[in-house]
């Protein structure tokens, strides 16, 4: 018996099925790109919070100061208001925040007067708030250092650890493709497996003699290409749509792929263990968001306490933008080391795939 | 095959075992190769939970016959026909399956077999051709393309191979289906209700592919729901109820077995006092009121004249005929509920 032409056949009924549901498959690949943009919400919204900026003094130290408040950390945009517009806009809901500059600024400056600088937050959102009481002190340091005022004799001096800067987006849009590879290549992957209960053709399946291995691969090959093919999408827009691109093209790659190869498999048992796609996709869809999050996709999971880092060891998605982030921008996000990350990947995916044929080759066949 | 429903016990080698076929000698398992049954079912249990879905069930199939296992919904075929395949462990027993134990690896054994699952499970969202490809595949038949065309104009659907099945009715689907069962040229076909659900010519056209297999020499067992079909198409019958094997021979024979069907003539006031009467007479098994008076099932000793007789003695009998039973009614008498199937 040719296992080539098995696996052939496999991934051509495999094919078959995908290319008659090119809607689905379209939706699939759709949904890549949805992640992406989904999880570049939570960046996109805190970098824009908008704070209104009254100047009533207007004169040269007073603008000083904006430059420093603009240089400091923070992820709000500063924007030049009336003080009619700001409060309008305030008590709508449309800014965060009003600094006021007050007349005479300049003056009480030059002769080293105290001058109150008033601050209106609207803190229904406690991290905006937090922002703005971190970003106020950082710009007065800024602004009296650069004026040379007695006092400030500390300064910090800083030391990277990585060699770049990694933005929250360009973070976020990474650990994206980390979700993108769980749904999707689940999806397809539990799909191919489960269809089998559906049509009861897993019953055709053990009484063959044939390897329910072989069949399996030609199956899973089939689903993990076009789950590539949609993460390859999402990388496409991650590149052109963000400017985000990665220090290492290949290695990047071969992530990416090794990571639709495990998700594919987790999927295929899952499929395998419920026997129906309606089951295993809402379930996949359900576990994407707590693992994700959970996961090192907006931070570090190792800075959120030593509970949810514990926790966060159950999700394959921890490993995979361990993998991922590393990959794509050269970090290290979790304390393990990548190689072992990437072990942890491949033993879930073979005991996947283990299981998934104890299923295919022994369970009910109904 | 062996007899039913007292099936001998397990024996502890093959060489010891003396199956009994309606008090006959039935072939041992040393003889002849050509002689030894294609299926042989000894004594099986299967339970799932509670359901003790075979109940010491034992069967023999000779190669070259064709053997129906009938019974109501629930009885056991589709299990019996699990077990024989090896997708099913039964808790006690043995199956052998053309000379090998399917307790051990069955994998060279399963390239030897055909199965028609009731489900056809056929891949629907392509085409014949392309089910019967993957079918070939699996079971790794030479020349795949020949044989695809060979066997799809055996089930007369050669203008139909390049369509999708999903636009098939339901009796193409089921032929379709025996063609992937029989592309690997198998000695041994197992059909699990082959004409569930199909109209009256795509059932007889199935018929027909049946007959020839017989003609071919194949070895068939096929479930059915349909006593009819059963009559029609299998040198024996094997009748399964609530897991145990009732009865187990050739369709005339279970006729026999059951005796003749009387049918009197008469009023239909007095057809319900007849049939009061005849209930209780000895060698009446079972009396129905029909449209033109009264049907009587006998016991293999009665004698229909004495029945009549016993009747006149009740009504005016204007006529009567005897007739041999058709399989309904061997079933009916040989089930305690009178349960159809």
């Amino acid at each position: 018996m040719s296992a080539w032409r098995l696996f052939r056949s496999s991934a051509g009924l495999e094919a078959a099925h995908l290319l008659g549901n090119r809607g689905f498959v379209a939706l699939t690949a759709l949904a890549a790109v949805s992640f992406l943009a989904m999880v570049s919400l939570f960046g996109l919204t805190g970098s824009y919070a908008p704070v209104a900026l009254i100047d009533r003094d207007g004169g040269p130290l007073a603008r000083r100061f904006i430059e420093a408040l603009d240089g400091a950390h923070h992820s709000f945009a500063l924007t030049y208001l009336s003080e009619e517009a700001a409060e309008a806009a305030l008590g709508s809901g449309r800014l965060v925040g009003i600094i006021t500059i007050p007349a005479g600024f300049s003056d009480a400056v030059a002769k080293g007067t105290t001058v109150p600088v008033d601050v209106r937050i609207d803190n229904v959102n406690v991290d905006l708030t937090n922002d703005m009481q971190r970003a106020l002190p950082a710009a007065i340091v800024a602004f009296a250092r650069q004026l040379q005022f007695p006092g400030t004799a500390v300064q910090m001096v800083e030391h990277d650890v990585w060699p770049r800067d990694t933005g929250y987006i360009p973070y976020l849009t990474v650990s994206a493709l980390a979700l993108d590879a769980m749904v999707i290549a689940g999806i397809l992957g539990a799909m191919a497996t489960a269809r089998e209960w559906e049509r009861r053709t897993v019953k055709l399946l053990r009484l063959s003699p044939a390897s329910p291995a072989i069949v399996l691969a030609g199956k899973l090959s089939v689903a993990a290409t076009v789950a590539a093919m949609a993460l390859a999408l999402a990388l496409l827009v991650i590149e052109v749509g963000y400017g985000v691109v990665p220090i290492a093209r290949w290695t990047t790659a071969f992530a990416l792929l090794a990571c639709v190869a495990i998700f594919t498999s987790v999927g295929a048992w899952l499929g395998a263990l419920l026997k129906r796609t309606l089951a295993a996709v809402p379930l996949l869809f359900g576990l994407a968001m707590p693992f994700y999050v959970d996961s090192g996709a907006l931070e570090p999971t190792r800075f959120d306490g030593d509970a949810i880092w514990a926790l966060a060891h159950l999700s394959p998605v921890y490993y995979a933008v361990g993998v991922l982030e590393w990959a794509f921008h050269g970090l290290h996000v979790t304390p393990e080391p990548i190689w072992v990350d990437l072990l942890v990947l491949v033993v879930i995916a073979v005991v996947a795939v283990i299981l998934t044929l104890g299923r295919l080759a022994k369970g009910a066949t109904r | 095959m062996r007899g039913a429903p007292s099936p001998p016990a397990a024996p502890s080698t093959e060489g010891e075992r003396t199956p009994v076929n309606n008090g006959k000698p039935t072939l041992a398992r040393q003889e002849a190769p050509e002689s030894r049954p294609a299926v042989d079912v000894a004594d099986v249990v299967c339970q799932f939970g509670r359901i003790r879905a075979l109940d010491g069930v034992s069967l023999r199939v000779m190669p070259g016959t064709v053997v129906g296992v009938v019974g109501p919904n629930g009885a056991g075929k589709t299990t019996l026909i699990d077990v024989i395949c090896g997708l099913v462990r039964p808790a006690r027993g043995t199956v052998h399956v053309l000379g090998e134990d399917v307790a051990g690896d069955t994998r060279a054994l399963r390239a030897r077999i055909g199965v028609l699952p009731q489900e056809t499970a056929l891949y629907d969202e392509v085409t014949a051709w392309q089910n019967l490809r993957f079918a070939a595949a699996l079971y790794g038949v030479a020349h795949p393309d020949a044989r695809i065309a060979e066997v799809l104009q055996l089930v007369g659907l050669s203008g139909r191979a390049r369509d999708v099945v999903r636009g098939f009715s339901g009796g193409m689907q089921r032929r379709l289906a025996i063609a992937r069962a029989l592309l690997h040229n198998p000695p041994l076909l197992i059909l699990d209700e082959p004409t569930v659900g199909v109209d009256v010519e795509a059932r007889h056209q199935i018929w027909a592919h049946i007959r020839s297999l017989r003609a071919g020499g194949r070895t068939v067992v096929l479930t059915t729901n349909y006593l009819d079909e059963a009559e029609a198409l299998c040198d024996r019958v094997a009748i399964l109820r609530a897991g145990k094997l009732v009865a187990e021979d050739t369709p005339a024979a279970l006729g026999a077995r059951t005796g003749r069907c009387l049918e009197l003539e008469c009023w239909e006031e007095g057809a319900t006092e007849l049939s009061a009467a005849l209930r209780t007479h000895p060698g009446v098994l079972r009396a129905e009121i029909v449209d033109f008076g009264l049907r009587v099932y006998l016991g293999v000793d009665t004698t229909p004249e004495d029945v009549v007789r016993a009747a006149r003695l009740v009504c005016a009998v204007e006529g009567f005929r005897t007739r041999s039973p058709d399989l309904v009614e061997v079933f009916r008498s040989l089930t305690a509920d009178g349960t159809e199937p």
